[in-house]
């Protein structure tokens, strides 16, 4: 992985750490510096904006399309500050989902539509559903499901898996109908 | 076993099997007689069509409206838990003996000139609870939603005199619940107490709350109370609300049964008094046999406390000279006590009773009026005559 | 459009005093009336599943409680689980160095992602689960209650042989009369004359009485658990009410407890006239099919009113209103305007014409025998329509008539253009297309009540051509029959604005 950037004055506007065998689409959103690990699969229309800091986002992601992973500035907080946003490996983000905390582990789900506020941490193994919005300040246990128009929770067994064959699935058929951003590692 | 024309097993008979009611102000029980349990448990609630409320059954105010929604509710009773015709079925309600006059009219009306079923019987709760036992003598204890009510059968007949009916039940125990979150959160600015609707305090009632032992309660009272329960994180809504409910409220909501009030009343006292109002030979077999039924007579440690406090109570000076009792038994039914009535209709629903006592279409149709226990007409006892019932 | 979203703002009047939008409206072509969901008679046919579509025939479906055999419904969330398979190696149990792979399936919630897992029930070898496979009976309390039933209905058979020795009903002439007859029983003898079945002697019922074990109180109660002072509570653990009563007789406490439920079943409904018994709709039996046997919508059969313009309202002063009527059926009609009073009278004239034809058959039904098989009908009474009106509306003269032609499906496709020539006064018709006529017509609302809704209310009439040779009608005139019938419509005409007269 690359090291941060901590440039305070000027903020490059492509700062983008891509791996190998990660595939991102030319047409997604991406502001900020952000680092995308090998495996990962950035839609076309994905929004990835790092305003209040860096974004590290892990291997074998797969983020859909109208998905927006924000790390976001808080009204009023000080610009020069910098918050790392974390993402782990194996998640996914459905359509049109929204992310804007600060940690995710590995192995997650975010359901289609589903909202993560900015003081939810999510550890591993979680399940958004859709619609579901969590917006106030809490730490998910492992394995947890949140389902349902009121958002109910439970614990489930075991962890979602790993999308293997839906990551090499897109790696193979992405590359015909898309332009794809050339990987660049942080020496390049 | 005579098997020759009433065929064993449940479900088997080809007689179309009468369909069982238990109407109660929170929940219905609706089944099928002859069966062991109800086929739905379903709350009282109706979806107004027109603003989409969800509005309880049997609250309304005017005649009409009563009318609509009991129309509205039975309908999805029959098509959509029932799933059957209503037409030409027989039908057994399960009601208490306190139901309201206009009620019943109402159900009767209901029943016979919207839905044309064939006949119609209304039982009375505690005393067909007794069958599910196969005793003939018991205390009948009725803990239901808005009230509870107890009753003295004694060889198969309401000991009508000796009834004991106060609002000390579910509805009361949630007052309780919502009062005390209330005081909580004025006092530590806990939020989300503003968003508990009434479905959630009965879920925070039946999840986290219990009633705990005669012996901590009487030890708070004396400001030596013994350590709280732990707290539980309750989620409210959407969003991550989360209220505490403290350890206090869920050991002390429930007490608010137990509380003697301004009339030193609570639902150990009603129980005795019952038993007090009987004729002195028939108080040791009720005191021997005390069946509790209704739904709120399943919460944890709610069967403890009440032995508890009859114990105590007998024992005590308010009642140790007018009653010489001194063990307390009780039933089991095979069955859970929110269904236990029911079960009770769905056992006198197979009988024979079922066709010989049960007002029919005809009958009703005649002068559109139910016999009911409380009017005189029906109640003269007249060997020669026949009468309708 | 707004009348597929927003349609409780046209209403007709049914016969029984409800009011309900078209859609919601039937028409019985024998009583040539409107009827509502209300004065239906509604009937249960056909029993499927919602989830594989499989029909239930009525018996088998009393019999398996009305669940589905292979479908299941999870019990956290009370959606329908899904069968998810895995393939697990087993090894052989006769050669010990082969590895086997065999397919084991187990049912998932996708909404909730619980699974059989969860509970601990194992993945089963069949895709199907057959009725003995998961879902657990309380047996115990079962077999209690066969005997309780038992038990209640030989008192029952004791209260009905003291009721009748004290009536005494049955007399020996009666017995002997069929008897002689080959191959017929007693048995047959009194199910033929409709009395209950013979009950056994009571010397027998009390030797079987003895038998019953009646319950017995125990003095030791369920006690409190004490950890519950001492543990930590993960409500999360714990059932809520809505969980426990979808599986009533074990209502488990936490959620170790909760079985997959069979799935309920779905049914399909035919819906039937009160007062001639004819059915008003009837659906296919396959539940894959959304089409109907018989279909008598009111949108078939009376003309639709929609309203296309309104003024802005102002109390006192008057609006005008451009409405449009549209002929559903394949003949043409003639449209005439009468007020609310007008029709009301012309329901109570039929009403009581209605009741003289009746009383005359009455008077002779207590004699005859059909009177007493016939079943009796019992119809609810009308009730007076429930609505207010705060506007006035002005109607064409009484005289005036609009002919509506009739619906022709293929008319959009047809190029030729043919107008026909019709006689309208241009004030009242303003636009006319195919079967669709536009009419303009003044609305007044009352003063002084701005901000709430305008309600006006008319009837009008409309010809029908009744196609059903009814027995009333000589079977020698085979000819449609045309008939008069009169509607009345109860329009919202939005709000009525603040303004200055």
């Amino acid at each position: 992985m690359s090291s941060i950037s901590s440039h305070h004055d000027a903020k490059p506007k492509h700062d983008l750490k891509i791996a190998l065998h990660a595939i991102v689409c030319h047409e997604s959103k991406l502001r900020g510096d952000i680092t995308i690990g090998a495996h990962t699969i950035v839609h076309p229309r994905a929004t990835i904006i790092a305003e209040a800091g860096p974004i590290i986002i892990g291997e074998s992601n797969i983020i859909e399309e109208q998905a927006h992973i924000i790390n976001r500035l808080p009204p009023g907080a000080d610009p020069s500050s910098q918050i790392v946003m974390e993402i782990g490996n194996g998640n996914v983000f459905e359509v049109d989902c929204l992310f804007e905390s600060t940690k995710m582990g590995d192995q997650n789900v975010l359901e289609v539509k589903s909202h993560v506020g900015r003081e939810v941490e999510i550890k591993s193994g979680c399940i958004i559903g859709a619609a579901c919005k969590l917006t106030g300040k809490e730490v998910l246990p492992e394995n947890t499901v949140v389902y349902g128009r009121n958002c109910a929770r439970r614990i489930a067994m075991d962890k979602p898996p790993i999308q293997t064959l839906q990551i090499e699935f897109l790696t193979k058929t992405l590359v015909n109908y898309h332009h794809l951003k050339k990987p660049r590692s942080a020496n390049s | 076993m005579i098997k020759t024309y009433y065929e064993s097993g449940m479900g088997l008979s080809t007689e179309r099997q009468a369909v069982v009611f238990d109407f109660g102000d929170c929940y219905t029980k609706v089944g099928f007689a002859g069966e062991a349990g109800p086929r739905s448990i379903v709350p009282s609630e109706v979806r107004c069509p027109k603003d989409g409320r969800t509005r309880k059954v049997f609250d309304a105010v005017k005649a009409d409206e009563q009318y609509n929604l009991l129309v509205e509710f039975i309908h999805n009773l029959y098509f959509r838990h029932l799933l059957v015709s209503p037409k030409d079925r027989r039908v057994v309600v399960v009601e208490s003996v306190l139901c309201p006059t206009s009620i019943r009219e109402m159900l009767a009306k209901v029943f016979f000139m919207h839905f044309e079923i064939s006949s119609l019987l209304f039982v009375p709760s505690h005393v067909v609870a007794l069958s599910t036992l196969g005793v003939n003598t018991a205390l009948v204890v009725d803990m239901g939603a808005t009230e509870t009510i107890v009753i003295p059968v004694y060889e198969g007949v309401a000991v009508l005199h000796a009834w004991q009916a106060q609002p000390l039940a579910a509805k009361a125990v949630e007052r309780q619940i919502s009062d005390m979150l209330q005081e909580r959160e004025k006092s530590n600015q806990s939020e989300g107490y503003a968003n508990l609707t009434e479905k959630m305090i009965e879920d925070i009632k039946v999840r986290a709350c219990f009633v705990t032992t005669l012996g901590r309660t009487q030890k708070a009272r004396e400001d030596k109370p013994c350590p709280c329960p732990p707290s539980v994180n309750y989620l409210v809504g959407p969003g991550s609300n989360m209220l505490n409910i403290s350890g206090d409220i869920r050991e002390n909501a429930f007490n608010i049964l137990f509380e003697q009030d301004a009339d030193q009343i609570s639902v150990s006292t009603m129980m005795l008094d019952a038993i007090t109002k009987c004729p002195i030979d028939m108080r040791k077999p009720l005191a021997e046999n005390i069946l509790l039924i209704g739904g709120t007579s399943m919460a944890v440690g709610m069967k403890a406390r009440i032995k508890e406090e009859l114990s105590y109570l007998a024992a005590s000076a308010q009642y140790s000279e007018k009653l010489k009792l001194r063990t307390f038994k009780f039933h089991s039914p095979p069955a859970k006590e929110n269904y236990t009535a029911w079960l009770g209709g769905a056992i006198y629903g197979a009988t024979d009773i079922v066709s010989t006592r049960s007002l029919s279409k005809e009958a009703y149709l005649k002068d559109k009026k139910v016999p009911d226990w409380v009017s005189l007409i029906y109640n003269t006892l007249n060997e020669g005559v026949k009468r309708s019932i | 459009m707004a009348y597929l979203v927003r349609n409780d703002i046209v209403q007709y009047a049914c016969t029984c005093g409800q009011l309900r939008p078209i859609s919601f409206l039937y028409f019985c072509r024998h009583c040539l009336k409107l009827r509502c969901g209300f004065c239906v008679c509604h009937e249960v046919e056909s029993h499927y599943c919602s989830n594989c579509l499989e029909i239930l025939p009525s018996a088998e479906a009393r019999l398996k409680k009305n669940r589905c055999q292979a479908c299941f419904d999870c019990p956290n969330c009370l959606n329908t689980l899904a069968v998810r398979g895995t393939t697990v190696s087993v090894r052989d149990p006769d050669d010990p160095g082969k590895v086997n792979s065999q397919k084991k399936y187990y049912h998932a919630c996708f909404f909730c992602r619980w699974t059989t897992r969860d509970v601990g029930l194992p993945d089963q070898a069949v895709q199907t689960v057959s009725a003995n496979g998961w879902a657990q009976k309380n047996t115990s309390n079962v077999q209690r209650i066969t005997v309780l039933l038992e038990h209640a209905k030989l008192l029952g058979m004791l209260e009905r042989h003291e009721r009748e020795q004290r009536e005494k009903k049955f007399t020996a002439r009666f017995r002997r009369n069929f008897t002689h007859l080959p191959g017929l029983t007693a048995a047959h003898v009194r199910k033929r004359a409709g009395l209950p079945p013979e009950l056994p002697a009571p010397s027998t019922i009390k030797v079987n009485l003895a038998e019953f074990q009646p319950a017995v109180a125990k003095e030791t109660v369920p006690e409190l658990p004490t950890d519950i002072f001492t543990k930590e509570l993960d409500i999360g653990t714990v059932t809520t009410l809505t969980q426990r009563f979808a599986q009533p007789e074990t209502q488990p406490d936490s959620i170790e407890g909760l079985l997959p439920s069979y799935k309920h079943l779905s049914t399909k409904q035919s819906q039937r006239c009160r007062e001639c018994e004819h059915n008003v709709s009837k659906p296919e039996l396959n539940p894959a099919s959304i089409k109907f046997k018989i279909q008598q919508a009111a949108y078939f059969y009376v003309p639709e009113v929609r309203i296309v313009t309104l003024e802005p309202l102002i109390g006192g002063k008057p609006s005008e209103v451009v409405i449009v009527f549209i002929n559903p059926s394949q003949h043409p009609t003639t449209l005439s305007f009468i007020t609310l009073q007008e029709a009301e009278e012309e329901i109570k004239q039929h009403q009581t014409e209605g009741t003289t034809d009746t009383a005359v058959q009455q008077g002779e039904a207590p004699l005859s025998l059909s009177s007493l098989t016939k079943p009796v009908t019992v119809v609810e009474e009308p009730r007076p329509i429930d609505i207010s009106m705060t506007g006035e509306v002005q109607l064409p003269a009484a005289d005036v008539e609009i002919v509506l032609p009739p619906k022709d499906d293929a008319a959009e496709y047809d190029d030729s253009g043919e107008i026909q020539q019709f006689h309208d006064d241009p004030k009242i018709v303003i636009h006319r297309r195919a079967n669709k006529a536009s009419l303009r017509f003044t609305v007044v609302p009352k003063t002084d009540i701005a901000g709430e809704n305008c309600v006006i209310g008319f009837a009008f009439r409309y010809t029908y051509v009744n196609r059903i040779s009814t027995p009333a009608i000589a079977t020698s005139e085979q000819k449609p029959q045309k008939v008069q019938l009169c509607t009345r419509i109860f329009m919202n005409c939005g709000k009525i604005l603040e303004g200055t007269q």
